[in-house]
């Protein structure tokens, strides 16, 4: 055992002078995190607001109801502007995402009946069109909500009900049969109206709200803290996968390094066995990897809160991934016979395994095609432990299937890479 | 003399290509011996049969009167100096020794002690601490040379110790091993340099293509298949007489390649030649090797 480690601590001495292997292995993952992390939490944790200006033609109660909403919503930055065109040049500009133009006629219109053009014209930016969606969906909620405000404040409902009986009267559009029709309905529509407020002197119809969604309030417990409390908690677990990635294609490079100086048939030619030359320089990958990990962890937790609470299940996880990333260095080792083979074929894998398993970009934000092609990922796999442990809360009996996945893999990828390895001329 | 180093018969291919073919030798305690020839001849396929790195398809081998060289207790007693600088770059020259000296079982102050001589034989003492990628290519050499003597092993196989040294580093390096000699050590050199043979060895096999053409102790090999000794002389009289005692003619200058040279010389004399300066060169390595296959080492 005590070649192992003669082994073991030569490599890693080598990957400590080695700067730029070393920058693969900490620095890169490192940026990684700190980079995505700031994208992604607009520098304060949370999700950044979207800017967006709004000119209110209209100048209603209701338009200024509306825009008040606007400005109340925790996911839209809003500058009021006079002028629909001023409004465009800033967004044409980049200053804003979209303009939002609440046009005259937005307060007499009741939304649900009229036809014609909508009461509200958004333009968005058309380099930023993700956004775009996010934007449309925000302002339907925001209407939505204004509307139901609308209908169920008995004096508004009333007064609208008053307006839409004269507009009927009024028309000459309408057969009388077709007016007859309207004024039984809109009639009957009153005085369901006044005897919800005659029948019930205590509740006003505002208070009248129908069930649509039933909120259920519960305490601060595992429950609520199953989400992260920050961006870097989900760029950490990426950036140590970025580390383990680094470790197997600098080691497995390494490897045939040495076989390309000629190190490597001298340890052969040592009184110590194979195995214990190839068992010294996994031992230096594993260690490798899990020194790798708990430094980026440590960093995390130090510097940006990534939590760490959990240290029997993350420890678990980290072995985990430790061994299942020492497998694929006896792997890739294997996988050419020159140092430019090994890296190409290395990374090449790695890189996929990374882009489908959620290390450049979190899966949540993929299509459902590649979530599901995730599931063959390591790099997913390992996400899902170091996350499991992290933030997602799991119990030892939901982290044992990813800590199968990853052993299972890790051995079985070692135990191809020694055997063709062992079997090797020189 | 105890022999430590004994090859009969060894072959070996590798897929239709013959790289071995039935090399027998031996090397005793206190002896260097030499392996020449060109690349290609079958030396380190040789070498590496020798320390376990490559199976034999044929013959035997043995060390230390050992057959397996495979075997831990075969490998302590074998110092191998790979052709290839097989020392790490990135670490400084006292801990390749470390590393080196600890896989052979050296530790504490014995292993220091080992350092101590190693770097000191290298006459790397004052650059310990460098790292290796700062050397030059002679110091590297020579690390790599020690690096393979920290064990005191008795048998030392020298696979081309010298490629690309400089000729200071070159010498350093002949007089460290014949130290090793002279502390009986068996040495089995490979090398394709003529002149290293004839410098260190006592004996020497010629290999080509696999084969072993002749072998014996270095003198021998010259004067059986060395061909005749070759004499050059400037004339500054030439009587025509002298056309009669043969030999090749450029411009006054006489070249030819004779048995006996003094003889000849006093032949020279007496049909009035008169000369300013004379070279005799007897026969070598290099001619054996011509004689032998019928191509020059030098230009392989």
């Amino acid at each position: 055992m005590s070649s192992w480690w003669t082994i073991a601590i030569k490599d890693l001495r080598l990957l400590w002078r080695d700067k730029l292997g070393l920058f693969w292995v900490l620095g890169f993952p490192l940026l990684m995190a700190l980079l995505f992390g700031a994208i992604f939490s607009g520098g304060d944790g949370q999700a950044s607001a979207l800017p967006v200006a709004v000119v209110d033609q209209d100048g209603s109660k209701a338009s200024a109801d509306f825009l008040k909403t606007l400005q109340d919503s925790a996911a839209l930055k809003v500058t009021l502007l006079p002028d629909a065109e001023v409004a465009r040049n800033q967004v044409r500009q980049g200053q804003q995402v979209a303009c939002i133009t609440i046009l005259k006629g937005y307060g007499k219109s009741n939304q649900l009946f009229s036809g014609g053009e909508p009461p509200v014209r958004v333009g968005v930016d058309p380099a930023r069109r993700a956004e775009a969606a996010y934007l449309q969906g925000i302002l339907t909620q925001q209407m939505f909500q204004q509307m139901f405000t609308r209908y169920t404040d008995s004096s508004q409902l009333r007064s609208l009900l008053g307006d839409s009986l004269s507009e009927i009267e009024r028309s000459s559009d309408l057969s009388s049969t077709d007016k007859q029709i309207f004024r039984t309905f809109f009639g009957a529509l009153q005085q369901f109206t006044d005897e919800v407020n005659t029948g019930n002197p205590q509740r006003s119809a505002s208070e009248w709200q129908p069930e649509m969604v039933k909120v259920e309030e519960i305490s601060l417990s595992r429950e609520a803290q199953l989400r992260p409390r920050s961006s870097f908690e989900i760029t950490f677990p990426q950036a140590v996968l970025w580390g383990l990635m680094g470790c197997a294609a600098g080691f497995g490079v390494g490897l045939v390094q040495e076989r390309r100086m000629g190190t490597y048939q001298r340890l052969l030619v040592a009184p110590i066995s194979r195995w214990a030359v190839i068992g010294g320089k996994g031992l230096a990958c594993f260690l490798a990897c899990i020194g790798v990990t708990l430094l980026l962890l440590l960093i995390g937790r130090l510097i940006f809160g990534v939590r760490c609470d959990d240290l029997p299940l993350l420890g678990v996880a980290v072995f985990s991934c430790g061994i299942c990333f020492t497998g694929l260095t006896m792997l890739i080792a294997v996988s050419g016979k020159t140092e430019q083979a090994v890296a190409g074929v290395g990374w090449a894998v790695l890189l996929v395994m990374g882009m489908f398993g959620g290390a450049m970009v979190p899966l949540f934000f993929m299509p459902g095609w590649m979530q599901n092609l995730s599931q063959f990922s390591l790099v997913n796999w390992g996400i899902v432990a170091l996350e499991g442990a992290i933030w997602r809360g799991f119990s030892w009996g939901e982290m044992v299937w990813p800590v199968t996945v990853l052993l299972l893999s890790g051995l079985i990828s070692m135990s191809v890479g020694v055997t063709v390895l062992q079997h090797r001329k020189g | 003399m105890v022999r430590r180093i004994e090859v009969r018969e060894l072959r070996k291919s590798f897929g239709a290509q013959t790289a071995v073919a039935g090399v027998s030798f031996e090397v005793s305690a206190g002896e260097i011996f030499g392996l020449l020839g060109p690349n290609g001849a079958g030396k380190s396929t040789t070498m590496h049969i020798l320390v376990g790195l490559f199976p034999a398809d044929g013959g035997s081998v043995a060390l230390v009167g050992q057959h397996d060289p495979t075997q831990a207790e075969v490998r302590r007693q074998i110092g191998w100096v790979p052709q290839a600088l097989a020392i790490y770059d990135e670490l400084t020259a006292e801990q390749n020794l470390q590393f080196f000296g600890r896989l052979y079982g050296l530790n504490g102050r014995r292993l220091q002690d080992r350092i101590n001589w190693a770097l000191d034989f290298a006459g790397l003492n004052d650059r310990r601490r460098s790292l290796v990628a700062h050397f030059s290519g002679g110091m590297k050499r020579r690390l790599n040379l020690v690096a393979a003597l920290l064990h005191q092993p008795q048998i030392l196989l020298l696979d081309e110790p010298t490629v690309g040294v400089d000729p200071q580093s070159r010498n350093f390096i002949f007089q460290n091993i014949e130290q090793l000699r002279a502390g009986g050590c068996a040495i089995l050199y490979t090398t394709h340099y003529m002149e290293e043979v004839e410098r260190l060895c006592a004996r020497a096999a010629v290999m080509d293509r696999g084969r072993v053409l002749a072998m014996d102790r270095v003198a021998e090999l010259c004067r059986q298949h060395g061909g005749e000794t070759a004499l050059e002389v400037e004339v500054t009289h030439r009587p025509e007489e002298v056309a009669a005692l043969g030999g090749q003619w450029q411009e006054d200058r006489l070249i030819m390649a004779v048995a006996d040279p003094v003889a000849k010389l006093q032949e020279l004399a007496r049909a009035g030649v008169q000369y300013k300066s004379l070279k005799v060169r007897p026969p070598d390595l290099e001619a054996v090797f011509l004689n032998l296959t019928g191509r020059s080492l030098r230009d392989e």
